[in-house]
């Protein structure tokens, strides 16, 4: 079966607005979670977040938008999107054949809009520009009608693992011939709507989160966007190319709406069909970019399915640390963060790690170094169960 | 308000508050557990407990573990609340 | 190509689910509400914290898979348990972010359908939510027949679900969606204004590889994002002569027409594409119009395969037994899907 490359990458984060920026903070360990300047909401001065500290009116200067109706988590996307496809060397040709795929993965569509939408929802309006602006496919759909792309596409939400399941349906569609290429990926901003959801849970930190760290206080929400062009490898044979999407699992916890169970049986399932999927022993693996939001529940299952897994766990981080939980765009920025690794040889620490957890005596990576990295695994853990995992090679 | 109207009122509270299904107050015994057995309620039941004894009593309870320790039966509630309601 | 084996649906007509049931059941201001469903399986520690359209998916999904076991949940929803979503909305407006109830939050986002059925039946298989507006179910439809050449010896269950809250009917209504004049569901296909009627609703489908004992099978699916008639054409044109071919005909159009005047011309034109005399029967005067309906539609079909008993309610030949059906739909007249399903 053929195998599936990627051939270009968009990124936009809190440590960066191209691939780039997000690689140079990796390697110094910049942390991007701050105090709020940008986005409304109590929360500001109390809890920290993973903000992207470009203005919506800054975002629609860059991409040229001038109508009416578009959301910030619009503009984000718009902004990877437009990288990756530059990125691809893709033309408006390719993108409006047929046989271009085009998945989002999002949670929050244009819910950021949080007070416009409660207007408009309750009546108290009459002409607002983004009535056709909140569901989740509205993103994807503002993209397709802005670059004329027809082929199939979709939109994805399995909460966290939303555009982790992009990046698999993606490949899948080019595996069995329904693409010829597929541009996938995710994208989230922050939203009042997400934030008082996990607040109400109460697994927000009041600090920067601290993965794996047997002191961790909760995570903390982030936004960004990021998107990938995948293509098969005897369709690019001329094209730069960074990876190979070398396998891909989805599989569910079937425990709790919003908790893993103790034994972590979906992230196990989900991480040891990926191996399956990629034809790898445990052993291959170079290193994990692991799902590690830094809550109570998610850090130490995380942790036990890993050691259900892997005889010697290899080097792991999360890069949540960095960026802050993104929701739907972290499976596909922990993507292209895998892909950085092994395009340079190259691992990024974990941030804000001190002390680990007692039962499980796992130490993420806390320094950066070079490495000869072969296979990288990444996890994407969701409520509702939802948990998936890529695994990307070396060419 | 006295304890005994005080308890049939807050059950009268979970029920609507959690939707509670053919449950009236009189089939909630003051002693028995809330989570697990009993009524059988989980996690984010007690979170939702936590924010009513906020909008109906004015109690902050900031750590659910410590809500762990109030939210244990009717009696323990009743008790917290009769010490520390501001309204 | 793929087969249905089993099937449940929960739709505005009583009649749909009730075979001693023949009338059409009337819209109530401008909207058609899904029918009361049997939810005695969801415990009722569950069933306290879920909204209509987590129920309805449940109540429909379960139905089949207490049939049959599946090896995974495939389930397509434009919006999931909106009226939650909304519910905890007000609240963070309303309280001004203070204290909020996590169970809203936790039961609105979409893919909490799928996730409790996991949940209920403890399936650790594949579990996905297609979101995609009005290509969420057709993306459901895609998915599991890749699925199914990955994994030939497994069996899906899959379904698409929408409820109408009433702020979403809100929304769609500013966004020029439903009509603002009062309209009965018996006139809305005859109605020549814009705009339809919202309907909700949820069909579920078993679905493997086996041709032994299936109901129906599906055959091809196609999808399209364009608003330009010459390219939607096109599509339609390569579809049929690619999956309809010889002796073979299409013996039913299953029309998404939905009483919106400013789609009738993509109805048209589809129908204008197959010889002249090819019956087509309507269903929006019956569901309603929602971004998963063609679930709805599918459902349909396996039951016009077997059964004439929904004939006069879909306005087509009491004799009319079809063996090859072609769903035409657009949503808002820029997702096109065709999806082409036959007796087995």
């Amino acid at each position: 079966m053929s195998r599936i490359v990627v051939t270009g990458i968009g990124i936009i984060s809190a440590i960066g607005d191209n691939a780039d920026s997000n690689r140079t903070a990796l390697q110094n360990g910049i942390c991007g979670i701050s105090s709020i300047d940008l986005f409304e909401t109590k929360y500001a001065k109390e809890l920290p977040f993973g903000e992207i500290k470009i203005s919506n009116a800054v975002l629609k200067g860059h991409l040229r938008v001038s109508f009416p109706g578009v959301t910030r988590t619009s503009l984000l996307a718009q902004h990877a999107f437009e990288q990756a496809i530059a990125d691809s060397n893709l033309s408006s040709e390719d993108l409006s054949d047929e046989s271009t795929a085009f998945i989002t993965g999002n949670t929050v569509g244009g819910m950021c809009l949080t007070d416009e939408l409660y207007n408009d929802a309750n009546k108290r309006s009459t002409d607002s520009p983004y009535v056709n602006s909140y569901d989740l496919g509205s993103v994807t759909v503002y993209l397709q009608e802005l670059y004329k792309i027809r082929g199939i596409s979709n939109t994805i939400n399995t909460a966290c693992s939303s555009s982790a399941n992009a990046i698999m349906y993606g490949a899948r569609l080019l595996k069995y011939g329904k693409a010829k290429r597929a541009i996938v990926g995710g994208v989230d901003s922050l939203a009042k709507f997400t934030i008082n959801g996990f607040n109400a849970l109460h697994i927000l930190s009041s600090q920067q989160c601290k993965p794996f760290d047997q002191n961790r206080s909760g995570l903390n929400l982030g936004e960004g966007a990021a998107f990938l062009i995948l293509e098969r490898e005897e369709d690019c044979i001329q094209k730069k190319k960074y990876a190979i999407l070398s396998g891909y699992s989805n599989a569910n916890d079937a425990y709790h709406a919003s908790s893993l169970s103790d034994t972590g049986e979906g992230p196990y399932a989900a991480m040891t069909e990926a191996l399956k999927n990629a034809q790898l022993q445990p052993a291959d693996i170079s290193f994990i970019n692991a799902h590690g939001t830094g809550t109570e529940n998610n850090d130490l299952v995380e942790g036990v399915a890993m050691k259900r897994i892997f005889e010697k766990v290899p080097p792991f981080a999360s890069s949540k640390s960095n960026t802050g939980h993104t929701l739907g765009a972290a499976g596909a920025i922990e993507a292209v963060y895998s892909i950085l690794s092994i395009q340079h040889q190259e691992l990024y620490p974990s941030l804000h790690f001190n002390q680990s957890i007692d039962t499980l005596a796992l130490e993420p990576l806390q320094t950066f170094q070079k490495s000869t990295v072969r296979h990288v695994m990444s996890n994407s853990f969701g409520f509702a169960g939802n948990c998936s995992s890529l695994i990307f090679s070396e060419i | 308000m006295g304890t005994p109207e005080l308890k049939y009122q807050l059950k009268e509270q979970i029920i609507k508050f959690l939707n509670l299904i053919s449950v009236t107050p009189e089939d909630i015994k003051d002693d028995e557990p809330l989570f697990g057995e009993g009524l059988g309620l989980d996690s984010i039941d007690s979170l939702e407990l936590i924010v009513l004894m906020d909008r109906e009593y004015g109690i902050k309870i900031t750590d659910p573990k410590e809500g762990r320790k109030i939210l244990v039966d009717i009696n323990t509630m009743v008790d917290y609340i009769e010490k520390n309601r501001t309204k | 190509m793929f087969y249905i084996h089993q099937s449940s649906c929960i739709s505005a007509q009583k009649a749909f689910s009730d075979p001693s049931e023949t009338s059409l059941t009337a819209s109530v201001n401008n909207k058609l509400y899904a029918c009361d469903a049997n939810y005695d399986m969801i415990p009722p520690n569950t069933l306290r914290r879920l909204g209509k359209a987590v129920k309805m998916g449940i109540a429909t999904g379960m139905q089949v898979i207490n049939q049959q076991a599946v090896d995974g949940i495939v389930i397509g929803t434009a919006n999931g348990g909106l009226e939650d979503c909304i519910k905890f909305l007000n609240q963070i407006i309303e309280f001004e972010e203070g204290r909020l109830t996590p169970t809203n939050f936790v039961q609105s986002t979409t893919n909490a359908i799928a996730g409790q059925l996991g949940i209920m039946t403890v399936n650790k298989g594949y579990n996905i939510t297609h979101v995609h507006r009005g290509l969420a179910f057709e993306n459901a439809l895609i998915d599991t027949e890749m699925l199914l050449q990955e994994n030939p010896d497994r069996s899906y269950l899959i379904g698409g679900v929408d409820e109408i809250s009433e702020y979403n009917y809100t929304i769609d209504t500013l966004a020029g969606c439903y009509k603002k004049e009062d309209v009965s569901n018996k006139n809305l296909l005859r109605a020549a204004s814009a705009g339809s009627m919202a309907g909700e609703g949820a069909a579920m489908f078993l679905v493997n590889n086996s041709k032994q004992d299936a109901q129906a099978s599906i055959r091809a699916i196609k999808t399209l994002h364009s608003t330009e008639f010459d390219s939607i054409e096109k599509t339609i044109q390569d579809f049929i002569q690619e999956h309809v071919s010889g002796e073979e005909k299409i013996d039913l159009i299953l029309s998404g027409k939905n009483g919106d005047a400013r789609l009738d011309a993509y109805y048209e034109k589809c129908v204008s594409l197959l010889p002249a005399n090819t019956p087509v029967g309507y269903y929006k005067q019956l569901t309603g119009e929602f971004s998963t309906a063609t679930a709805i539609a599918l459902w349909i079909a396996v039951t016009l395969l077997s059964t004439n008993r929904l004939n006069a309610l879909l306005e087509i030949p009491a004799t009319l037994q079809p063996k090859n059906i072609l769903l035409y739909n657009t949503c808002r007249g820029n997702q096109h899907s065709l999806i082409l399903i036959s007796k087995p």
